[in-house]
């Protein structure tokens, strides 16, 4: 049996094939059309007959999102809430630059339209009028979202249906399809964004399929920001799923390295050059969030509750007007790099890390560090110092995903990934009192990995927003977002047992009180169809003891073990190491 | 260890301060019920040091910039000791007007502290926004400062119209001060209470540092400007001179009309706010707020009148709209030196309705005044205010009312070579008979432009397509419809 994952990433294609109990990587440049990159490093790591599974991660939808590259849509709303998309929830974009601007809704104003017929909390207000529904002139795509359609689909589905007949060729996304949730404002986001991304998703993931069958593959399945992987068929029905499919494949990752060196709960930690993504794994499975923003459009769909700060090894250091130093959020990228390149970069956490003598004077590939240009940009700035500085914010983003949700990280391992997490994980795992750190060998890959193990998923929510109370025959497994009545933020818990008693804890646990006097009420249930995914032999060998201070160069990155740290290096997966 | 690094290790103690301000404010929103605070996020959450210097505030709104360090200095004369949290509300006493419920609490280094606007404070008017309040007993419970004991809270709770809510409300405060006076203890134990104290010290003079170099850069110079805000007796001018002098900004308002028999008025400390936040707007806009962010701004005004207001003077209005007009005319007064923003909306268009069942409040965005290099975005909060709208699924399904109506109110921004923002229409159904309150601004006078630009379209406030005063308070039968046209900011520079 042989599994194939193929993650793309913004500069490289990584691919990981396992194959009994042996694990081959190969890494490429990311192309233009992805799928070429694809299929690039699946040729890389020598697939061969016997491929049993082809997982895929893919940045297409983020930034075809990011980079405004998605389809002409329209929007078609209630009468006199037609401009829900750019009403936002009419906070300004920042609170001192009065001028600044969110970033532009998904759907122009002109193409921005209004249906009559009004449904209420409790049925019907006003019955619909199809006669009146807008000419959608030369759009692509179209999204609809009626008032309570996540109560009652019946207006939505009216509407959605004539728009379809009417404009054959058009695709069709009705909010309470993708996001069958209360709060317009973010449906109706989640809806637009689904409609703006059809167009290219369903392009990229045919023409993935078409060249994996060219090649003698499998079918792919892809990565959702959910942490599961489905067909190409569902994948390309609604991609605004997909946009945290990047990050979710190293968690998924993180999480099976974890639970394989017999670790219970983990933090995956990702310092890439120009950004660190943080992630909480209580029992070694990715915590999920029930909504995030994307490009600064909510998007309200599961995700891995990835936090995500502006800042890794290529972040540039500075010095501002009133003498603090400051690290990111620009950063030297991969042209020209740092300094030490010596391609005329600036100052950057890598030249702070070479100078500390926390890199090798060559890097894998045959780069050779240039010492002196590093010292001469930093220019007198303290390496220690900013090493300083960039694990405080690195700190931060930790804490936020332990600390602030109620976690306690003594209790946590430190997955450590990404080309630069290594290096820093160690004294985060210290100021964090993390138990131990945990790094792959194939920290460059480790995405990969994740999605060559990653389980099958489709995920579905049901909308309640009534007391708890009144709602019977619960499903047993799944996640249920509760709050006191009167609230406007939910907790989400796992279903099953006293549902009440368990909100109250989770509660006190995260802001410190519960009132179990007051009505609890039952906002959505989550539950998810999930398929185990395969497991997965990975390769053994001779264990090695390793004692800082020390450095440990493995598949991508370099692992610094600082003074008082012992690690172990378990055959060719993965080093433990401790204080 | 080198200075440097003796330097980053506060930089990065000062950053832990910050985060601690800010998971305060999150527990705050996340746990709370009334929908100013949990929808609206109309809360700040602060540390103070031992002086009672604000060191790091987590602010959704800037209305509170000014004013926590008076409510920390008045509880400073109670002797607070660990353990303990005091109350208040008096905006005489440190608090802006009556719903902000402020808690004060002792850490083992300095203080904490956080401000709601809670829904209803037992006022003559549901909610506690009455258009026409003559003193400020009129506008809800008076708390001066004073120790929050179970029998002060009860006693709170029960004068108000929802008592259930404003202790769940009051609850997730103090939970948020639970987590701060914890936080801050961990951090002290971790870095040692000197080097957390030196950290205060830093974050303080940083900020001003920071401030300070901001303001040595623009040009010297005085300049003065008059703006009116709508009473219902008449119009009542507020007069500004800023002195831009060195690395300092002096601020004066002589020339202010008195204090008067409504509830326009301010107490100094929503003054000083509404001062701040225009010198923050023009100098260091992405600075984390501290207190050393102001110490360069000094701000007077004549004992006794409208924005120095003396007790018992109502101040309902001070808070939300002549605010809203201090920013105008401090950005006037400056606009003579320095490139400045045309007026936004100037009016948080507050409206507010209830019964004996239920309290509803909101203020609606409108237009910002155009940039000297960019147009005003549309439909926003502009100024003192930043506050979400709560989701039309939302009111429908907890309050007896219907949102018939919320688009955008296109042409409203003033035309310019960058054009103003433009109001949005919003329009509520009630389906209980209840009473409704409106405070707003500029329906009399329109959002001027600036330097050519063309003022933004005057507010309406309609009830049943009848066309209302700036200010009322009137009974409301199932089916009435309220609908607020909220003003366009204005333009700047000649269209072209």
């Amino acid at each position: 049996m042989a599994i194939l994952g193929v993650d793309v990433g913004g500069t490289f294609t990584d691919a990981v094939l396992v194959e009994e109990g042996r694990i081959r990587t190969a890494k490429v440049p990311t192309a233009a059309r992805q799928e070429e990159s694809v299929l690039a490093a699946a040729r890389g790591v020598g697939v061969g007959d016997g491929l049993t599974r082809f997982a895929h991660g893919t940045t297409v939808a983020t930034n075809a999102l990011l980079e405004r590259r998605g389809a002409r849509v329209a929007y078609v709303g209630n009468a006199g809430f037609e401009h829900l998309l750019h009403l936002r929830r009419q906070t300004r974009a920042h609170l001192y630059r009065l001028c600044a601007e969110h970033p532009e809704p998904l759907v122009p104003l002109e193409r921005c339209h209004g249906v009559r017929g009004r449904l209420g909390p409790d049925g019907e207000l006003e019955p619909l009028s199809l006669d009146a529904l807008p000419d959608l002139g030369d759009a692509e795509a179209v999204a609809v979202c009626l008032l309570f359609a996540f109560r009652d689909p019946s207006h939505e589905q009216a509407v959605a249906d004539e728009l379809q007949r009417r404009h054959p060729g058009v695709h069709v996304v009705a909010s309470h399809e993708v996001a069958p949730e209360f709060r317009e404002y973010e449906r109706a986001s989640t809806t637009a964004a689904d409609a703006y991304l059809v167009p290219v998703a369903a392009r990229y993931l045919d023409a993935l399929a078409a060249a994996a069958a060219e090649a003698g593959l499998p079918e792919p399945v892809v990565m959702l920001s959910s942490g599961g992987v489905a067909s190409v068929a569902e994948a390309a029905a609604h991609p605004a799923r997909l946009l945290v499919s990047g990050p979710a494949g190293g968690v998924v990752g993180a999480g099976l390295l974890a639970r394989r060196a017999g670790f219970e709960d983990a933090i995956a930690f990702d310092m890439g050059g120009t950004s660190t993504d943080v992630c909480l794994l209580p029992g070694g499975l990715a915590a999920r969030v029930p909504e995030r923003e994307v490009g600064g459009l909510p998007i309200r769909l599961p995700s891995v509750d990835v936090h995500t700060v502006g800042a890794g090894g290529g972040s540039l250091v500075r010095r501002d007007a009133g003498g603090a130093l400051r690290v990111g959020p620009e950063s030297a990228g991969a042209d020209p790099g740092p300094a030490c390149y010596g391609r005329g970069g600036g100052a950057t956490v890598t030249d702070a890390n070479l100078l500390l003598g926390r890199l090798p004077d060559e890097l894998p590939g045959g780069l050779v560090l240039d010492r002196d240009a590093a010292a001469a940009a930093l220019d007198g700035v303290d390496p220690a110092a900013v090493v300083e500085v960039v694990n405080a914010e690195m700190l931060r983003a930790l804490r936020v995903v332990s600390v602030e949700r109620g976690h306690d990280p003594r209790e946590f391992v430190l997955v450590a990934y990404g080309g630069a997490g290594p290096l820093h994980a160690c004294a985060l795992a210290e100021e964090l009192g993390a138990e131990a750190v945990l790094v792959p060998v194939a920290a460059g890959v480790l995405s990969a990995l994740g999605l060559a193990a990653s389980e099958e998923r489709r995920d579905r929510v049901v909308s309640h927003v009534r007391p708890l109370a009144e709602v019977g025959g619960l499903p047993d497994e799944g996640e249920a977002d509760l709050r006191y009545r009167g609230q406007s933020f939910e907790l989400t818990v796992r279903l099953g047992g006293d549902l009440a008693e368990r909100f109250h804890g989770a509660h006190e646990e995260r802001y410190g009180y519960a009132d179990r006097g007051r009505d609890v009420e039952l906002v959505a249930v989550r539950t998810a169809e999930v398929t185990p995914g395969p497991e997965l032999a990975l390769p053994g060998g001779e264990s090695q003891r390793l004692s800082g201070p020390a450095l440990h160069e493995l598949d991508g990155s370099t692992l610094w073990i600082p003074p008082g740290w012992e690690g172990v290096r378990d055959g060719s997966s993965w080093v433990v190491t401790r204080e | 260890m080198s200075d440097v690094n003796a330097t980053i290790q506060l930089q990065v103690i000062g950053a832990s301060l910050r985060s601690i301000a800010e998971e305060m404010g999150a527990v705050l929103i996340r746990s709370s019920f009334s929908a100013n605070i949990k929808e609206r996020r109309d809360c700040s959450s602060a540390l103070f040091d031992e002086r009672g210097r604000m060191i790091a505030q987590a602010e959704h709104i800037p209305v509170h910039l000014g004013a926590m360090p008076d409510a920390v200095a008045a509880v400073m004369r109670l002797g607070l000791e660990r353990g303990q949290v005091a109350i208040l509300n008096d905006p005489y006493t440190g608090g802006t007007h009556l719903p902000d419920v402020t808690l004060v609490s002792r850490t083992v280094l300095g203080f904490a502290v956080s401000r709601a606007h809670h829904a209803d404070v037992g006022g003559i008017e549901p909610a506690s926004l009455p258009a026409f309040s003559h003193t400020l007993e009129e506008e809800g419970v008076i708390l001066p400062p004073q120790l929050l004991t179970d029998e002060v809270l009860e006693r709170f709770v029960h004068a108000t119209r929802q008592p259930d809510e404003r202790r769940g409300d009051l609850r997730a405060q103090l939970a948020s001060h639970r987590l701060a006076e914890q936080r801050i203890e961990e951090l002290c134990a971790r870095r040692g209470p000197d080097r957390v104290a030196a950290a205060m010290d830093e974050l303080y003079a940083y900020s001003e540092r920071m401030v300070r170099a901001a303001i040595a850069a623009l040009p010297d110079g005085r300049g003065q400007a008059e703006d009116v805000v709508e009473a219902v007796e008449g119009d009542l001018a507020i007069s500004c001179t800023v002195e831009i002098d060195g690395d300092a900004i002096r601020i004066d308002f002589a020339g202010t009309a008195q204090q008067y028999d409504g509830n326009l008025n301010c107490p100094l400390s929503v003054t000083k706010s509404a001062c701040f936040f225009v010198v923050r707007c023009l100098t260091e806009p992405d600075l984390p707020a501290s207190g050393g962010a102001f110490a360069p701004v000094s701000v007077t005004a004549p004992e006794g009148c409208l924005v120095n207001a003396r007790p018992p003077a109502a101040v309902a209005a001070g808070n939300t709209e002549t605010s809203s007009r201090i920013v105008d005319v401090v950005f006037a007064a400056l606009g003579k030196l320095v490139p400045v923003p045309a007026a936004g909306q100037g009016t948080m268009n507050n409206l507010a309705l209830g019964n004996d069942r239920f309290t509803y409040y909101e203020t609606v965005g409108g237009g910002q005044g155009a940039c000297p290099d960019a147009d005003g975005p549309s439909g926003v909060h502009v100024a003192m205010s930043n506050t979400l709208a709560t989701p039309a699924e939302a009111i429908e399904l907890e309050y007896p009312l219907r949102v018939e109506r919320w688009e955008l109110r296109r042409g409203a921004g003033g035309k310019g070579a960058h054009y103003g923002g433009d109001g949005v229409v919003r329009e509520l159904r009630v389906l209980e008979d209840c009473r409704l309150s409106v405070l707003a601004e500029r329906r009399r006078h329109a959002p001027p432009g600036r330097s050519g630009g063309e003022d933004g379209a005057r507010g309406l406030t309609l009830v049943n397509g009848e066309e209302q005063p700036p200010k009322l308070t009137r009974q409301l039968r199932a089916g009435d419809v309220v609908r607020v046209e909220t003003p366009g900011g204005g333009g700047r520079g000649r269209p072209q």
